[in-house]
């Protein structure tokens, strides 16, 4: 019974952080109609970012998430306005190629700058914890990072729904010809929204130097966790993909209990496969952008 | 402005059909042959090494016009074309390990259950659109790796399983370098005559009706689901040939390499640069990608993918439709210009 509550424990946790790269996957996927390839890319970016912030000044990984943010922002909003709106309108391979291509050049660079080792940043504390009732340990480096993403998340879901420029992204993303003709700007609306998605790429790669050991080989899992969570929470739904990326650990925390070897990666993709065959709208509720427009 | 209104959704959507009477009728099919016996001719001109890598090329034809019928045809992107590679490639070593086939047996029925097995995801997957069917065969490829790993008795799991392919006991003796290459040239040769015969038949032109608009296409008579159905088929069938036979040359696989999702993103990379929704894109797009590719990892080991990346990033904002469409538009238009290419799809 402890065995499954740490396993809860630690899929909450888990899932927390993961949430965090799902919404920022999601936003671009329900905005721009761009699945990005290069998003657990970014992560990593990030987390190579705090990792070298911590090496040379010895910044703290989770005071890092604030100038690691920025530089993801500028460097995502750069990258939308030279690369990808430049075949935003293309068919869907297009710029899901763009995006690998992106993701070639963002990993195979790290691997250029830091090599394939694993690495990891240590701080102080991270490894403290505390025991709850039945034996069941809590990570503080951990718990931090999951109570970061959460917060980073329900920042951005009330930045979306209460402020103009939330609203004209989201106004772009239900009919990019409207929005434009009620005098948004698409191209920085597009730009604004992809450098939003890195930044909490970035973020999240932050809080993942911070709690265990990462790699330029890990980009890929990332983009597949941020996939599965956006497919289960419904697409474009930030909510949604909030509740994906919980739910996503807590599987992932509960198969690794139960089944046996890796097994619970099969379990995950046929709850992706059954949920998009039966319900394409996500678990979440209805689809965000089913009333989108292509123009 | 919202010019392309039209081509927006449907990509190569302003294809208009070709004036009579410009190229003869039996030149494709002359410049097939030709390509053939050079390629029959160019074996003897080989070292091994040279013969593997060309070999190795062939496979990728037969991977990316595979792909090009369910991808660039019908306009379905399927991110889980690696999955039927990976289920030919297991058919046959299961086939032939436990069943003691010989491998010409196990080849065709890797192939069909490939195509059966495609059919049977097709029906409920084929419904969807867009993204939702990219993640969702992404999602069956990726259960079928774990699948794979996941028996060991059958498949040997993931420290992989070896086909007997010498002495008395194999089922089929190893074809050899000089085998394989005739192997996969032919495979190739095959998948291309496939698709040429798709794209000028009456399926072809209701792939590609379907692709420009589903609904209207249905509306016009077209079985739509059959139609998808049939070109699925196909396209798993070309790829689990393909695999079946990369099984045997390999003689041990694992289900990392076989199920690797990136030899599906390279069959997209293929078919998207060399132009999507022609016979001859994905050839010729599988032919400049596997020697640039092959041409960087002998020179600049190091930087190989880096400048992959690079240079795929440059291709598709330069020429997003695709090389043979660019040129096919190009000449109609008599407009060369790569620049107003780029400004057809951005922002």
């Amino acid at each position: 019974m402890s065995q499954f509550l740490q396993a809860t424990v630690y899929g909450l946790l888990q899932g927390g952080l993961l949430a965090l790269i799902a919404v920022g996957f999601s936003l671009v996927w329900g905005v721009m109609n761009v699945i990005n390839l290069a998003h657990g890319a970014f992560v990593l970016v990030g987390a190579y970012l705090t990792f070298e912030l911590n090496q040379r000044f010895g910044l703290d990984p989770f005071a890092a998430i604030v100038p690691v943010g920025i530089a993801l922002f500028a460097a995502g909003y750069l990258v939308q306005r030279g690369l990808i709106n430049m075949v935003v309108k293309a068919p869907i391979f297009i710029t899901l190629l763009l995006t690998f291509g992106l993701e070639l050049v963002l990993v195979n660079g790290l691997v250029l700058l830091y090599s394939g080792d694993y690495r990891s940043v240590t701080t102080g504390y991270a490894g403290d914890g505390f025991t709850l009732l039945t034996g069941v340990r809590v990570p503080l480096g951990r718990l931090l990072a999951a109570a970061v993403a959460l917060a980073i998340t329900l920042v951005l879901v009330a930045v979306m729904r209460h402020t103009r420029t939330g609203l004209a992204i989201l106004a772009t993303g239900m009919d990019r010809g409207a929005a434009r003709l009620m005098g948004i700007r698409a191209r920085h609306v597009y730009a604004l929204t992809f450098g939003i998605a890195t930044a909490m790429a970035g973020t999240a790669g932050a809080a993942v130097s911070a709690v265990g050991t990462f790699s330029p080989a890990d980009a890929g899992r990332f983009t597949l966790f941020s996939f599965v969570a956006a497919v289960l929470g419904g697409l474009g739904n930030m909510y949604g993909a909030l509740i994906g990326g919980i739910v996503l650990g807590l599987v992932e925390a509960w198969g690794g209990q139960l089944l046996p070897g890796t097994l619970v990666n099969a379990v995950a993709f046929g709850v992706l496969v059954v949920v998009l065959a039966v319900r394409p709208q996500g678990i979440a509720g209805r689809a965000f952008y089913a009333s989108r427009v292509e123009v | 402005m919202e010019t392309s209104t039209a081509a927006a959704g449907t990509g190569q959507g302003e294809k208009a059909p070709v004036p009579r009477g410009r190229r003869p009728a039996w030149l494709p099919w002359a410049v097939g042959a030709v390509a053939v016996l050079a390629c029959l001719g160019l074996q003897s001109q080989l070292y091994s090494g040279q013969e593997r890598t060309v070999t190795t090329v062939f496979m990728f034809v037969t991977l990316a016009v595979g792909w090009n019928l369910i991808g660039g045809f019908t306009g379905y992107a399927c991110f889980g074309q690696v999955g039927f590679f990976g289920l030919g490639a297991y058919t046959t070593v299961v086939l032939m390990v436990h069943g003691d086939l010989s491998f010409w047996v196990a080849w065709p029925i890797s192939a069909v259950v490939a195509a059966v097995f495609a059919a049977a995801i097709g029906l409920p997957l084929l419904r969807l659109k867009g993204h939702y069917f990219a993640v969702a065969t992404l999602g069956v490829a990726e259960g079928l790796r774990e699948l794979v790993t996941n028996v060991p008795r059958w498949t040997g799991g993931g420290a992989g399983i070896t086909i007997p392919s010498t002495g008395a006991k194999a089922p089929t003796l190893w074809l050899g370098n000089d085998g394989f290459y005739l192997l996969f040239l032919g495979l190739g040769a095959v998948s291309a005559l496939v698709a040429a015969l798709i794209s000028r038949g009456r399926t072809g032109y209701a792939l590609r009706a379907i692709n420009q608009d589903e609904d209207a296409a249905a509306a016009l008579g077209i079985n739509t689901t059959w139609a998808k159905t049939v070109a699925f088929g196909m396209s798993a069938a070309l790829t689990g040939a393909a695999g079946s036979a990369y099984a045997f040359q390999q003689v041990t696989i694992y289900p990392e390499r076989l199920f690797d999702v990136n030899i599906t993103v390279l069959m997209v990379v293929m078919v998207v640069i060399g132009g999507s929704g022609t016979v001859s894109g994905p050839i010729l797009g599988a032919l400049g990608i596997a020697v640039v590719s092959e041409y960087l990892r002998q020179h600049f080991a190091q930087w190989h993918s880096f400048t992959l990346g690079v240079l795929i990033i440059v291709a598709v904002i330069l020429l997003p439709q695709g090389l043979v469409n660019f040129v096919r538009d190009a000449v109609r238009m008599r407009d060369f210009s790569l620049l107003s290419n780029v400004r057809r799809y951005r922002l």
